[in-house]
């Protein structure tokens, strides 16, 4: 291994491309605009979790970081659930009955409700996490 | 299901949800996701942890957190812009209503800190001033000196009280002045008695054990009819608040010699134990020359107060 001079720390004569400097950057740089959010999950709740795992809740920075990257993952899954349920809804086109009577349902106005039909699929696929309904109780 | 934490966080999966796109959701697919976030929470937490102690650490730093998602696969380069999305669902506030604080204006002193063993969400201890004592009662006087002051002028008070009270109500009174229709200051008549005063002390007297027997052996001993036995029954018993009894049965029994015997004897007898100072007034004035020999005892003609 071939030393660099003391000056600057030393790669170990690795040399890798240049990296984006930004991106841990970044985060770095968002950690001081944590310190007034308000996450979905509240801090109390987050810290209760986190104090059960065994990690101090100090700093309200971490906590929130923490409660910020869960709520991401769910998002994630639920936006994922909300592409299947279009794509099946798109799928079987709704056969309007009386166009006097009521409007097409349009994308936009339709409402759509989150079933483990969509779930299912949706964390299976993309995350690998398989779902056993349970469709009757015996 | 009680636990508040877990309802808190179906609750944010409810906003995400809806944030989503979601209009209304089933339970079962909610409940799957609150399982997620739970979990995925504790697991961040405890990856975090792992990390922090893996460099030697006990407090966890952002780096921690950022290797704990990098093993788990999440990634967090758009986390940042997650965060500060616009529209984003806020929690509720956890903080319950603050209580309303009493009026400060009348805060007397300053409010010392509370103690380190009491935390600071309990309401706050009362002012100073609700731990000032102040005594009700004087100190009580323990001067052997004051206390026989005391006791000495309480005794003169009560003695003047009862002398008055009794000379205005009910006994026989010599007045002060020789004028006779002033009563200014009256004084209880003295009601000399047949026997000496110091014969009581003289006499033995027998300890009393049995204030009942007693009295049933003085009626049974004033039961003899006969009134020769009247100094033999002085000298029999004697006590000092019967030395005025004895004085008003004998002069009775002589009056009730005039009229039936029986009857009035027993109700005489019958009659010591009350006060008889009722009594006196009638009897005595007729057997007063009879008895009284010493000139100094001679009352003066007064008017009879009844």
């Amino acid at each position: 291994m071939d030393n660099n001079s003391e000056q600057k720390p030393s790669n170990f004569g690795i040399h890798r491309p240049k990296e984006n400097p930004n991106k841990g950057g970044s985060l770095s740089e968002f950690l001081p605009q944590l310190e007034n959010y308000s996450p979905t999950i509240p801090d109390a709740v987050t810290c209760y979790y986190m104090n059960s795992s065994g990690l101090n809740c100090a700093d309200p920075r971490i906590v929130r970081l923490i409660s910020i990257a869960a709520q991401k993952f769910i998002s994630d899954v639920a936006n994922d659930a909300l592409q299947h349920c279009k794509t099946k809804s798109s799928a079987n086109p709704n056969v309007n009955k009386n166009q006097k009577d009521k409007d097409g349902k349009n994308p936009k106005d339709k409402k759509f409700t989150l079933t483990v039909d969509d779930l299912a699929p949706a964390l299976n696929e993309n995350y690998g996490i398989k779902t056993t309904q349970m469709k009757y109780l015996t | 299901m009680n636990d508040s934490r877990r309802k808190i966080m179906k609750e944010a999966v409810c906003l995400l949800v809806s944030e989503a796109g979601f209009s209304t959701a089933t339970e079962e697919s909610l409940e799957t996701l609150t399982e997620m976030l739970i979990g995925l929470t504790c697991e961040i937490a405890n990856q975090t942890r792992n990390y922090a102690e893996l460099a030697g650490r006990t407090q966890s730093v952002v780096g921690d957190v950022l290797m704990a998602l990098i093993n788990m696969g999440i990634g967090f380069k758009d986390l940042d812009k997650y965060a500060l999305r616009e529209n984003r669902p806020m929690a509720r506030n956890m903080n319950p209503n603050q209580a309303q604080k009493p009026l400060q204006i009348l805060q007397a002193g300053t409010k010392p800190s509370n103690p380190v063993h009491i935390p600071s969400y309990l309401p706050p201890l009362p002012d100073p001033h609700a731990y000032v004592r102040t005594a009700t009662y004087k100190q009580p006087e323990t001067e052997y000196e004051s206390i026989r002051e005391k006791s000495a002028n309480q005794k003169r008070d009560i003695e003047k009280a009862l002398t008055k009270f009794l000379a205005k109500t009910c006994a026989e009174t010599h007045n002060l002045f020789d004028n006779e229709e002033v009563q200014m200051f009256p004084l209880i008549a003295s009601k000399p008695t047949t026997v000496p005063a110091y014969l009581s002390a003289l006499n033995p007297l027998d300890q009393i054990f049995d204030f009942e027997e007693l009295e049933y052996y003085y009626q049974v001993a004033n039961r003899k009819p006969d009134n020769d036995e009247v100094e033999s029954e002085g000298e029999e018993k004697r006590e000092n608040e019967n030395e005025e009894r004895e004085a008003v049965s004998p002069p009775k029994k002589r009056k009730n010699k005039k009229s039936d015997q029986k009857k009035d004897s027993d109700t005489a007898i019958m009659r010591p134990p009350s006060p008889p100072v009722d009594q006196k007034p009638q009897p005595l004035p007729q057997e007063e020359e009879k008895i009284i020999d010493n000139p100094f005892l001679k009352l003066k003609k007064t008017t009879i107060t009844s």
